[in-house]
């Protein structure tokens, strides 16, 4: 969107001018003359989301902000419209602001910095001044911004299905606050969602003195907090276990996918990568165990995977217990009613309880080791952590508590803090509603029309409250059962608080107005619960008094609260580890509960078993409505747009069908349809079954907006119940017969042995650290040197005799040497800069897939989304992407590696190859390099012949088959030869204004307003692909030159900036910088043995490196390979071990043959 | 052989009858009856035949533009291809048309300057389907970029923004090779068209007729001096076109041979596609004069012995072809480059196993029946093998193109392509347009060199009536 200047208001004080003498009167003709004047300025005055509109929004939320991180001191605490005519302070036209906020979850929150556009936030990162944060944030987090903008969230207050006032639904709220307060809240009951915020505790608390009859309900369809009521339970007292996965030497998941689908995922990753930096051969290294049905991104991750069914995760986690403990008698009480299945090797939970056990016979050696060790140096990861995840029954999150006690992680890698009471269930609200004692039913977020479990009958038995009032972002399903809707602010328009999982305090403060007018949680709680002060803004700094006192250090309220939005954080607040006593009667207790009640029949074809799994895109439907979600690529089965019914190999095989068939699964008689997807590595009979599709649009009834509109086959809610809310045994599968169209973006899963992920198991790294270098073609060249590939500047610098002539020259060069030979003289010009060549390395140990980088450089880049039609002809527009291959899986003779494959991931991007196939080949010059090293694309010029595109090895262009920006996805394929939008023949509207769009005029004007202003928004036919985010590079030397002024010093210092995937990396894995820059972390990086690039062979010698992976493998374990499946197919396919130096031919005659590498793709075990 | 000089030239040696030659010209047609052979066709009344295929054509012409019209209009989008297929059916239609052009400048200039006689009856007629075709396959490139509007960026012309094209992009390099071979095909075809021109000028009825081919017959009389000119000027554009009959394909194939795509990055490219292209031209040529030389009763004209002998070149360059395929895969497994292989292996074996298969059957199988002479002479075999030349030589380009770019380097970013029906309308609608084109020609053209033809038969020479070796 184009800057548009703010309107100047008159002056306030200063001599005032008349234009004439009708302005002097101020008479009612003039203003009328005046605004003729401006005839579309004023007819914009009307329209709610003008840019106009907008720049009044923009004013507000100046008042609102005050400087943020970028800029010096701190927020205005004012909440009134200004106008632009008076300057804000610190603001500079054009130059982004950055505030401080965080975007509240269930229990917790991500803390971020968000950046704003002349008052309009454009794009999320993390906050990396949080003490337990990286700066990287989850995918989720990243795609928010676009929901602020979504033209289907609710927009109106509504009454009974008509549209009124805010002032009606303000008195209303009034009225029930003085009705309730005659009854003390008699019939009063709230549902809200799970939050971590202290000011709604706080509200709540008061609204309880206030109301004492009233009644409070939390209900998450998946609920992530399990673990909080199993800690409770042990400790005797309100408590919630905090991980540090960073301190964690060997950690087993019990179907916990820590990485995907908990919560506080990007925490997780970063301290499972923290444990996984191997920088030299011989750092430490963290192992993970993982137990699991569905496979995961955690199980991706894993060096060892056990598949089971969902269910018999019990048994693991009791055997693992008696291998542990083997003198618990409640352990084997467990064992005995939960035998390991068949399919489980009892070696395998053997070795893993010796490896834990190992590691708790290590842990004071080690601790004591880190505590006296040089400080320079990150502290050793020591002990091991166990975790549960969400889908498990409680007694597998009492067990994996209590051995995290026997192993002495508790105080170490399990921290205990204190929590507060948890609210009531909603199968107790379902008892009040029936039992007809709900007067008032207030809804604040929650959806339980559709989330409910399907026995609850929501919709009637909500039905049974007089008024039902609900807060709502969307007007869902909910909204159609309501008496009263409000809309609800996005967490950009609102004030709030909330607390990070380790227990920081962080605000939600907003960047904008509310968009539509929407309100808050806590200012809904707050008029209903009649206080005087309403205002979100009053209530959350009231909360904050109280809270600074807590924190002695943080000083009196007025500065503590200025440096608590400057920084996004109060120091200090976090929660401390508690020693809470242990109560190991209870363990017994759960143990003896869950002998009496809880059954897991092993699946069979018969009695499949259906887990319920919260999606890793739209969790529990919540983000339904988001299309770069919608469009993100599952990191897993790759699919975009669709839920399917995942499978495995060997229950496809037997149930007769194949992927995109569309089945029918029938649980305790309710059925759903939905197609199916054989997905390697799901354990058999199981099916899996993701939430938050199959949703349908109605703007009166209500229902999920039009992106998500008819996406995905099938609604797990309708087969969901309160009995069987994650694992649902005795399903039936029915084939119909019909197949159903699904859209991935990877259609290829092997990498055919091809050496474009390299890895090794850590001990041949530790004996091979050069091992990645020793892969694909080059190995065997002399052309290309087998140490690392010189770049044109390291050759300038440190000579060419360390790699033989080529026989073409590099471009760079062979332009240099035209030059001197021409006798032109060209010094003046600069071609090659020595001052910063960017560079970007991607550690393929650390990264795991989480798609987090991708949403990050949609958001960053104004990369359009493009439908499922699109999708499916492979043209979609991520200019990043995650290529995830299966490794073992083209061997169709050994089926148990499509069973249990390995699986890798690789971020790929434009590699900037120093010697681009994408530049020699476009005839007009549209692509091309710039002096920094760079491969540009001068949009502008290119006439989109896609030469490039087939030139590319990597395939990383991206092609604007259409206008994707500006035409619905619905109607890319309509010609405005033969269409018409309002009426009016569409090559008319494009011959009178080719900017003309079809879709409608206010939607397009919310749509436009998250773009980044500073990247341009292609129109169709020309090429687009990942630039480095050279935005953020050319702001970042613009102020290092105002910086350095006459010093000369204008390289970048390392670190100043970086790329959005990169920001965005909760793990660390993605490195951008400054290749001359000796101190640079890139430069570092470079010099890594097992720094490589994919398809070295080619002499593309991009600047986008990858460090090799390395796996962890314990090798007791029955599981154990001894060589990584992809190198054992590469080593199939082609010639030679990756282990082994390769001799060049002139030195075989006189060198002894290579040296002896393991036997060729042995593995240990009949695995 | 004229027989009935025999008779009545008694010293005439006797030649065996298995070594005689067929004479070029059947059954002694006269100068003037080859004359109202050839102009009958452009003068008398439109046949019905001509109008049952003219109509169709024209409508198919105009599917052909309402597809572009949608395209430009809309976006590529509307075609099947995406990433990694980039190119598809776009550039394999340049590319076979392109290829069809090759036979008409091959026959008048290389056969010219070889004394190929036999070229005279078949040449204008080939010349012409070559102009035409080259005008569909330029219509390709042109609408295959995502922004036709700018597609004169390719031309080195001063613009405002001061940026020359890249000089080292095939496809740059594509620009001036076909625009220098359009150009140079036309003036060769023209300037043989001028002394034809004025035979129908002289022979014209209305004012409207003598007025359009007195225009275009440049004002020619006859007299020895045109002669002398025009056949030093015939002479120099034919050698000036049998470079470019090499080099058109030759770079056309750079377009794959210079990138590094594992399937195009192949040195064997620019002769084989020359020889490639010799062989779809000649296929084409088959197609279209053997219908044609019934339908006008040109069969004294264009004699089987012409068919057969275009038959033999059909043999030998879909024999080379069929090599070119075979060492493909040899240098594939013997180069030792991993990738090279699998790129044919699933050529062959892949996905598009059908297209290689329909390729091999059509290219390097059907022409081996030209190996016997009852084949080579039958019009109707010839004719059938004809066109499965022309859908072979079309799934060569499909092959070539879309099976290398399914299936790279990445396999994350492999991907099936699959036509949509903007795709296969524009194509076949370029048919029509180029049977549009070739209707009007015959309509209003001379199809046969007439003052050529009646060069090379035997009265012609006053030296050897009877005919002799130079007649053949």
């Amino acid at each position: 969107m184009k800057t548009i200047p703010p309107p100047c208001p008159e002056a306030e004080s200063g001599q005032k001018y008349w234009r004439s003498l009708d302005h002097l009167a101020d008479a009612p003709e003039f203003r009328q003359w005046l605004e003729r004047e401006f005839p579309d300025g004023a007819s914009e005055f009307s329209d709610p989301v003008s840019r106009r509109h907008f720049v009044k929004i923009m004013a507000a939320s100046f008042a609102l902000g005050g400087m943020g991180i970028m800029g010096t001191g701190c927020r205005r605490p004012e909440e009134k419209i200004l106008p632009f005519g008076k300057s804000q302070e610190q603001y500079i036209h054009g130059e982004p602001q950055f505030f401080a906020t965080a975007m509240p979850t269930r229990g917790s929150a991500v803390p971020l910095v968000a950046k704003a556009h002349d008052g309009r936030p454009v794009k999320v990162e993390g906050n990396s001044k949080h003490p337990d944060s990286n700066g990287g944030t989850d995918l989720l987090t990243q795609a928010s911004i676009l929901s602020l903008y979504d033209f289907d969230r609710a927009q109106r207050f509504v009454q009974n299905g008509n549209t009124v006032p805010k002032q009606a639904a303000l008195d209303f709220l009034d009225a029930e606050a003085k009705r309730f307060q005659a009854s003390r809240g008699d019939g009063l009951c709230f549902l809200m969602e799970q939050s971590s915020s202290p000011s709604r505790a706080r509200l709540q608390n008061f609204l309880s003195l206030k109301y004492p009859l009233a009644k409070w309900f939390t209900y998450e369809p998946v609920d992530l907090g399990l673990g909080r009521a199993a800690a409770s339970s042990l400790a005797g007292q309100n408590v919630s276990p905090h991980y540090r996965l960073n301190k964690a030497k060997v950690i087993l998941t019990l179907d916990c996918d820590f990485i995907g689908s908990e919560q506080d995922t990007q925490r997780h990753i970063h301290g499972f990568a923290s444990g996984r930096k191997v920088i030299k051969p011989t750092d430490p290294m963290n192992r993970l165990y993982s137990v699991e049905s569905l496979y995961s991104l955690t199980g991706m991750s894993a060096d060892h995977r056990l598949r089971v069914p969902a269910s018999q995760v019990v048994a693991v986690a009791a055997a693992l217990a008696a291998q542990i403990e083997p003198n618990n008698p409640s352990f084997r009480v467990l064992g005995q009613k939960f035998p390991l299945p068949a399919s489980v090797k009892p070696a395998w939970v053997a070795e893993c309880a010796k490896d834990l056990l190992q590691a708790k016979n290590e842990l004071a050696e080690c601790q004591k080791a880190n505590a006296d060790g040089p400080k320079e140096n990150p502290p050793k990861p020591c002990g091991s952590l166990i975790l549960a995840g969400y889908r498990q029954p409680a007694v597998v999150h009492v067990l994996a508590q209590a051995l995290n006690e026997a192993l002495g992680n508790v105080g170490t890698t399990v921290e205990i803090h204190p929590a507060g009471q948890p609210s009531d269930y909603l199968s107790n609200l379902r008892i009040a509603l029936d039992a007809g004692q709900v007067d008032t039913l207030v809804i604040l977020g929650a959806n339980p029309v559709l989330t409910a479990p399907v026995d609850f009958n929501w919709a009637e038995t909500q039905a049974k409250a007089k008024n039902v009032l609900r807060l709502g972002y969307y007007e869902d399903e909910t909204f159609g059962k309501s008496t009263w809707h409000l809309p609800s602010a996005h967490y950009l328009e609102s004030w709030g608080d909330a607390r990070t999982s380790d227990g920081t305090l962080v605000p939600v403060q907003p960047l904008i107005q509310p968009l539509f007018g929407g309100m808050t949680e806590i200012e809904v709680l707050a008029r209903i619960g009649g206080m005087d002060r309403t205002s979100a803004y009053d209530i959350v700094r009231d909360t904050f008094r109280e809270e600074v006192r807590k924190v002695p250090a943080a000083g009196d309220f007025d500065n503590a609260w200025k440096k608590f939005l400057h920084d996004g954080i109060l120091a200090g607040s976090a929660a401390r580890h508690v020693p809470a006593p242990f109560l190991p009667a209870q363990v017994s207790a759960a143990i003896n509960q869950a002998v009496a009640t809880l059954t897991a029949p092993l699946p069979t074809k018969e009695a499949l078993e259906v887990l319920f799994h919260r999606d890793l895109k739209l969790d529990d439907g919540r983000w339904a409505n988001n299309g770069w979600l919608q469009e993100l690529p599952d990191p897993i089965t790759k699919i975009t747009w669709d839920n399917v019914i995942t499978l495995s190999r060997l229950t496809a095989e037997e149930l007769g069908v194949q992927s995109k068939d569309v089945v029918e699964v029938e649980i305790g008689g309710q059925k759903i349809r939905g197609p199916v997807w054989v997905q390697p590595g799901q354990s058999d009979y199981t099916l899996g079954l993701a939430l938050g599709y199959g949703r349908r649009f109605s703007p009166k009834d209500g229902g999920v907006g039009r992106v998500a509109n008819n996406v995905g086959l099938y609604n797990a809610y309708a087969v969901r119940t309160s009995r069987a809310e994650y694992i649902a045994p005795g399903a039936k599968l029915r084939k119909t017969g019909e197949t159903y169209a699904i859209s991935t973006t990877q259609e290829h899963g092997s990498m055919e042995g091809r050496p474009i992920v390299r890895e090794a198991n850590k001990e041949q790294f530790e004996k091979h650290p050069g091992f990645a270098r020793n892969m694909d073609l080059d190995a065997h060249s002399d052309y290309i040197p087998k140490d690392k590939v010189q770049t044109p500047i390291e050759r300038a610098t440190q000579g060419a005799e360390k790699r033989p002539e080529m026989i073409y020259k590099n471009p760079y060069k062979a332009f240099e040497q035209t030059k001197s030979q021409a006798g032109v003289n060209l010094s003046h010009l600069q071609f090659v800069s020595d001052v910063n060549q960017w560079g970007m390395s991607v550690n393929l140990t650390m990264c795991v897939g989480c798609a987090a980088c991708v949403v990050a450089c949609q958001s960053e880049n104004n990369i359009p989304i493009v439908g499922k039609d699109q999708v499916a002809r492979n043209r979609e527009m991520h200019w990043m992407r995650i290529d995830r291959y299966y490794s073992g899986g083209a061997d169709k003779a050994q089926k148990e590696l499509i069973d249990d494959p390995q699986a890798v991931v690789q971020p790929m991007m434009c590699q900037h190859c120093e010697n681009a196939p994408c530049e020699s080949v476009c005839p007009v010059n549209a692509t091309v390099h710039d002096e920094e090293g760079l491969n540009v694309m001068a949009y502008n010029r290119c006439v989109g012949t896609r030469y490039c595109s087939n030139n590319c090895p990597y395939k990383v262009r991206r092609f604007n088959f259409f206008d994707y920006n500006k035409h619905p996805i619905n109607k890319l394929y309509q010609t405005p030869l033969t269409s018409t939008t309002d009426g009016e023949w569409n090559l008319k509207r494009w011959w009178k204004n080719p900017e003309a769009t079809d879709i409608p005029e206010q939607e397009f004007e919310l749509l436009k307003l998250v773009r980044n202003p500073e990247v341009s928004v292609r129109m169709r036919g020309v090429m687009e692909k990942c630039t480095f985010c050279v935005q953020r590079i050319e702001s970042a030397k613009i102020k290092q030159k105002v910086k350095a002024r006459a010093s000369g010093a204008v390289q970048v210092p390392d670190g100043t900036f970086e790329t959005a995937c990169q920001q965005a990396c909760p793990a660390d894995a993605i490195v951008f910088g400054n290749l001359l820059d000796p101190e640079s972390e890139i430069a570092r990086i470079r010099k890594e043995d097992r720094d490589y690039s994919v398809l070295n062979f080619l002499d593309t010698r991009p600047r986008v490196t990858y460090l090799a992976r390395i796996r962890n493998p314990n090798p007791k374990m029955p599981d154990y390979h001894e060589v990584a499946l992809n190198i054992k197919e590469y080593w199939d396919q082609q010639h030679g071990a990756p282990y082994a130096e390769h001799a060049h031919p002139a030195d075989t005659a006189q060198s002894a043959p290579a040296q002896a590498a393991p036997a060729r793709g042995e593995t240990k075990g009949a695995h | 052989m004229a027989e009935h000089l025999i008779h009545t030239i008694p010293s005439m040696p006797r030649v065996p009858k298995e070594l005689e030659r067929q004479p070029l010209v059947l059954h002694q047609r006269g100068f003037a009856s080859i004359t109202d052979a050839v102009a009958g066709i452009a003068e008398g009344k439109t046949p019905k035949w001509w109008w049952a295929l003219f109509v169709p054509s024209v409508l198919l012409t105009g599917v052909c533009f309402a597809m572009i019209a949608y395209l430009i209009s809309t976006g590529v989008g509307v075609w099947g291809l995406m990433i990694p297929v980039a190119w598809a059916w776009d550039i394999t239609n340049f590319v076979f048309w392109i290829g069809i052009g090759h036979a008409g400048t091959l026959i008048s200039a290389i056969l010219f300057l070889l004394r190929q006689k036999w070229r005279t009856s078949i040449n204008r007629a080939a010349e012409a389907m070559t102009i035409f075709a080259v005008m569909c396959a330029g219509i390709f490139p042109l609408i295959h970029v995502g922004r036709v509007w700018f597609a004169w960026w390719l031309f080195p012309l001063p613009n405002s923004n001061s940026i020359w094209p890249q000089f080292r992009s095939p496809l740059l390099w594509d620009v001036f090779a076909v625009s220098t071979y359009f150009t140079v095909s036309l003036l060769f075809w023209y300037m043989g068209l001028i002394p034809d021109l004025a035979t129908l000028r002289d022979r014209a009825k209305t004012k409207i007729r003598q007025f359009c081919y007195g225009l275009f017959s440049l004002g020619w009389t006859g007299s020895n001096r045109h002669w002398s000119n025009y056949e030093k000027a015939y002479l120099l554009l034919a050698g000036l076109s049998t470079p470019l009959v090499l080099s058109v394909h030759s770079i056309v194939s750079f377009d794959f041979a210079v990138s590094q795509v594992p399937g195009w990055h192949t040195t064997i490219f620019p002769p084989y596609f020359v020889a490639g292209a010799i062989f779809s031209g000649f296929g084409m040529v088959l197609t279209l004069l053997i219908p044609l030389r019934s339908i006008c009763h040109l069969e004294d004209i264009i004699t089987t012995r012409h068919v057969e002998l275009m038959g033999k070149v059909v043999l030998a360059t879909g024999s080379i072809v069929g090599y070119a395929y075979g060492m493909e895969f040899f240098i594939a497994w013997y180069g030792g480059n991993p990738y090279e292989l699998y790129a044919f292996k699933n050529r062959a074996f892949g996905p598009y196993w059908w297209a290689y298969w329909t390729m091999v059957s059509c290219n390097v199988i059907c022409p081996q029946l030209f190996w016997f002479k009852k084949v080579r002479t039958s019009m109707v075999a010839v004719f059938i093998i004809s066109i499965f030349v022309n859908i072979g030589m079309w799934f060569e380009r499909f092959v070539i193109i879309v099976t290398s770019l399914h299936r790279d380097y990445l396999p994350a970013n492999w991907a099936y392509f699959s036509p949509t029906f903007v795709d296969i309308w524009t194509f076949i609608g370029t048919f029509g347009l180029f049977l549009t084109l070739f209707l009007l020609f015959l309509r209003f053209l001379p199809l046969i060199a007439i003052s050529e033809v009646k060069g090379v038969t035997p009265q012609a020479d006053a030296h050897s009536p009877l005919g002799g070796a130079k007649h053949h």
